[in-house]
């Protein structure tokens, strides 16, 4: 071990790795603040300039931009309420509520805190235990999973609190419109009306574009033009407070993130849904959530980058790709002719603990970077917004027809918004729907895989203990809160028969 | 020092047709075909899949030996039929190329798509990728023969991913030679299958040699018989007995090529296909198809036109 990472940090401390270390989390950044632009995307793009690297040196570079991005994907979310990455559309619910209260600064410097907390942690169990565990994740089948996304959404419907069917609507409203495409394992094009677009589902990125950047930009020109935000330079700077309320926050929301990480195709996305959906139910500070609590952001944020970290759990230790931008990454590994799999770290050690290493620099410099640039980031509201919602209409829009170099993203993202600025108007929660899009295609394969695991009998999920465990917690959630106020009720009634008599 | 005296005759030829083209393009003479400076690949699945890696290779490989810049552009979606759909409205477009699989047959054949896999053109077939029988290394089968045992017994669960993807192809091949039936979960990916194996979810998922040769060399994965015509001449691979060793006619190779669009001048098809000759003679040609362990087999033009032809024959009799 103590060997391992000497390798390790004799290959990262080299001054080419480090430069090109550096540049990865810088480009990272950048990548994740521009809507649209993901990591998976940005990884692809740029894959073709790292031919002439050492193969460890790329991978240093790529990995830096993948993990980089997790923390740019914040920036825009906090400040103008249109999340960077899908990872941290969760981010906007409280965070833009702080940056309205004059709070941007402190919103991003705890998810800069929180990913970097979450993104060492996951690093010292990614290097002391990630074989056992990813033979731990390989247990999980289509049963499993089927579970694990089911609670997915149970939290995410309730976290709204008493909105509960307002919740569960959206999310329904999500599944359905991730039911257009391609079905799996059929192979049936359903809802595309011959559109050719439409094949390949309802794009989730330009949806998020749409309903939340010109859903929002739309909800602020009825509303009138809100003075810009004039925040005192002790307002933007993060306090000790903060920091003390968030740790179990961000404790909790590595924890999550790390667990859901490991597990091949959940992905950040939920980890960061979920983390929310949990920090609602136990912060002490939960009614707060949703106006503005620093909780609701550091949580998700640390799930995200704990996610992104636990995603190298199966990459590096058994060659099967954790999300989207690590199967880019293993693709690339072909390239440089390294050949991924269980043996990796044995073969390879010196890339292997060098890339490890790496994760710890570029942790360094991203948390170097964002702390004193939060403030000034958040001295961008002061922008009237005469002339900030040009700019983001702008971006948006670039940024849609990005992802996929066609017009039709486009009017996607123009439907959306349109369909976001009304939900705003009648007061409907937007992050279920999105979650709901999210989680669609992976319930749907789900449960056609435990339906072909049972030959027909979705019974089999019965067979499998944590199965059962993790559904009795979806019915808990479901009808415990109403349990329990009934409960308490009638521990009452007697009380208030008691006071009517007097 | 060969390649780079070839890329510079091949530049300055490029670069005097277009200088040439420039003169030209305010008569009449527009039909002419201009070699160009920039073209797209695109790849009609995500970045990171086989599709991806073959069309980045083919992409980089046509920089190296034309001069031209070639970007990889993923239109992923409705399992191929997105980009291929898309290829489809860039009729008559000599800049553009797309990394080409099985989909290209498969699609039409299963799914209402509105292009057909003769609607475009074909310029090169890189090789084949094979698929091999892959069962955990705790299974107790041994071979492709004991598999078919046991599935006229009980039921035995195979992974495939996709509907019309080799996997299906090969898995209904066995069934069809010798009268049996498997169940099949379907995946996504191979990565996701090779998860499923190990997990103990299917029993047995036919998988390309690149996706399963990491946990072959340790020993989690256990390869039961590979499907081809004759034995592997990769030494990883070389003791991996045929389907047809074990009694079982099978052998289906997943083609790996690029074509154009349809409806392409004469000039264009054949500056691509004199390219994709040049390609093929480099050594990126060589270092992709050993690094993913496939079967060279490098046919152009009308060639590949008749090998699809019998491709189609032979996934129809699969699908049925």
């Amino acid at each position: 071990m103590i060997d391992n990472l000497i390798l390790g940090f004799q290959t990262a401390l080299t001054p080419e790795n480090l430069l090109w270390c550096l540049v990865g989390v810088v480009v990272g950044t950048v990548i994740g603040l521009l809507p649209g632009l993901g990591s998976t995307t940005g990884v692809a793009v740029l894959l073709p300039l790292t031919f002439a690297f050492e193969p460890v040196t790329a991978l240093i570079m790529l990995a830096g931009i993948y993990y980089g991005a997790q923390y740019g994907g914040t920036i825009t979310s906090v400040l103008i309420a249109t999340p960077g990455e899908a990872a941290s559309v969760v981010t906007t619910l409280d965070g833009y509520q702080m940056a309205r209260k004059g709070r941007a600064g402190a919103a991003l410097a705890i998810a800069a805190i929180g990913s970097f907390v979450a993104a060492i942690l996951s690093l010292v169990l990614l290097m002391a235990v990630a074989p056992p565990l990813a033979q731990l994740a390989v247990q999980f089948g289509p049963v499993e999973n089927l579970a694990i996304m089911t609670l997915g959404l149970v939290i995410v419907v309730t976290f709204q609190g008493g909105k509960l069917v307002r919740g569960a609507m959206m999310a329904a409203l999500g599944l359905l419109l991730a039911t257009v495409g391609v079905s799996t394992g059929f192979g049936e094009a359903r809802f595309t009306f011959g559109a050719v677009e439409l094949l390949g589902g309802i794009p989730f990125v330009e949806v998020t574009i749409g309903l939340f950047a010109l859903g929002e930009v739309l909800h602020q020109i009825r509303v009138g033009a809100a003075a810009p935000i004039r925040a005192g330079f002790r307002d933007m700077v993060i306090s000790r407070r903060d920091v003390s309320k968030s740790i179990p926050s961000i404790l909790r929301g590595s924890g999550i993130g790390f667990m859901l990480g490991i597990l091949p195709g959940a992905g950040s996305t939920l980890a960061s849904f979920m983390a929310y959906g949990i920090e609602r139910r136990v912060s002490r500070n939960r009614d707060q959530f949703g106006r503005g609590a620093i909780e609701g952001v550091a949580s998700p944020e640390s799930a995200n980058n704990a996610a992104a970290n636990a995603n190298f759990i199966p990459t590096l230790s058994l060659g099967i790709p954790g999300g989207a931008t690590t199967a880019v990454l293993l693709g690339a590994f072909t390239m440089y002719g390294l050949q991924p799999g269980p043996l990796l770290f044995e073969t390879q050690p010196a890339l292997v603990w060098g890339l490890l290493v790496s994760f710890f620099i570029g942790n360094v410099v991203l948390l170097l970077l964002n702390l004193p640039l939060a403030p000034v980031f958040a001295q961008m509201l002061r922008v009237p917004y005469g002339y900030l919602y040009p700019i983001i209409l702008l971006t948006s829009i670039i940024g849609a027809y990005a992802v996929s170099n066609n017009t039709f993203s486009i009017w996607i993202v123009v439907v959306f918004g349109i369909i976001g600025w009304i939900l705003k108007e009648i007061d409907l929660p937007l992050a279920p729907l999105v979650l709901g899009l999210v989680l669609g295609p992976l319930l749907e394969k789900a449960l056609v895989q435990t339906s072909a695991v049972g030959d027909g009998n979705l019974g089999v999920v019965f067979t499998s203990p944590m199965a059962v465990v993790v559904l009795i917690l979806c019915m808990l959630l479901c009808t415990g809160p109403s349990i329990l106020r009934a409960l308490r009720k009638r521990s009452q009634d007697p009380v208030r028969e008691h006071s009517q008599v007097e | 020092m060969k390649s780079r005296t070839n890329h510079l005759a091949i530049g300055a030829v490029a670069a005097a047709a277009v200088l040439l083209a420039g003169c030209s393009s305010t008569g009449s003479s527009a039909e002419e075909f201009a070699a160009p400076t920039r073209a797209t690949m695109i790849v009609p699945f995500a970045a990171g899949g086989g599709s991806d890696v073959s069309g980045r290779a083919v992409a980089s490989g046509l920089e190296g030996v034309t001069g031209l810049t070639v970007t990889v552009e993923n239109r992923e979606g409705g399992a191929g039929a997105v980009g291929y759909s898309a290829l489809l409205g860039m009729e008559g477009r000599e800049d553009v190329l797309l990394a080409s699989e099985l989909a290209l047959v498969s699609l039409p054949l299963a799914q209402d798509v509105s292009f057909r896999s003769d609607s475009f053109t074909p310029i090169m077939n890189l090789g084949g990728d094979y698929a091999l029988l892959m069962t955990a290394a705790s299974s107790e089968f041994e071979t492709c023969a004991d598999v078919v045992t046991a599935a006229k017994a009980e039921r035995v669960v195979t992974a495939v991913t996709g509907a019309t993807g080799i996997d299906e192809i090969t898995v209904s091949l066995i069934e069809q030679d010798q009268d049996v039936e498997f169940a099949r979960v379907p995946y996504e990916s191979g990565g996701e299958v090779v998860a499923a194996l190990l997990g103990g979810h299917v029993d047995v998922a036919p998988l390309n040699p690149s996706e399963v040769v990491g946990q072959l060399e340790s020993g989690d994965l256990r390869a039961l018989c590979a499907f081809t015509e004759e034995r592997y001449a990769y030494e990883e691979l070389a003791a991996i007995p045929t389907a047809a060793e074990q009694g079982i006619d099978v052998a289906f190779a997943q083609f790996r090529g690029f074509i154009a669009p349809g409806g392409i001048s004469e000039d264009a098809r054949k500056y691509w296909i004199e390219a994709a000759e040049a390609f093929a003679d480099s050594e990126q040609y060589t270092d992709y198809i050993e690094s993913n362990m496939m079967q060279p087999n490098a046919v152009y033009g009308d060639e590949f036109v008749a090998f699809l032809d019998e491709t189609r024959a032979d996934v129809e009799a699969a699908l049925g």
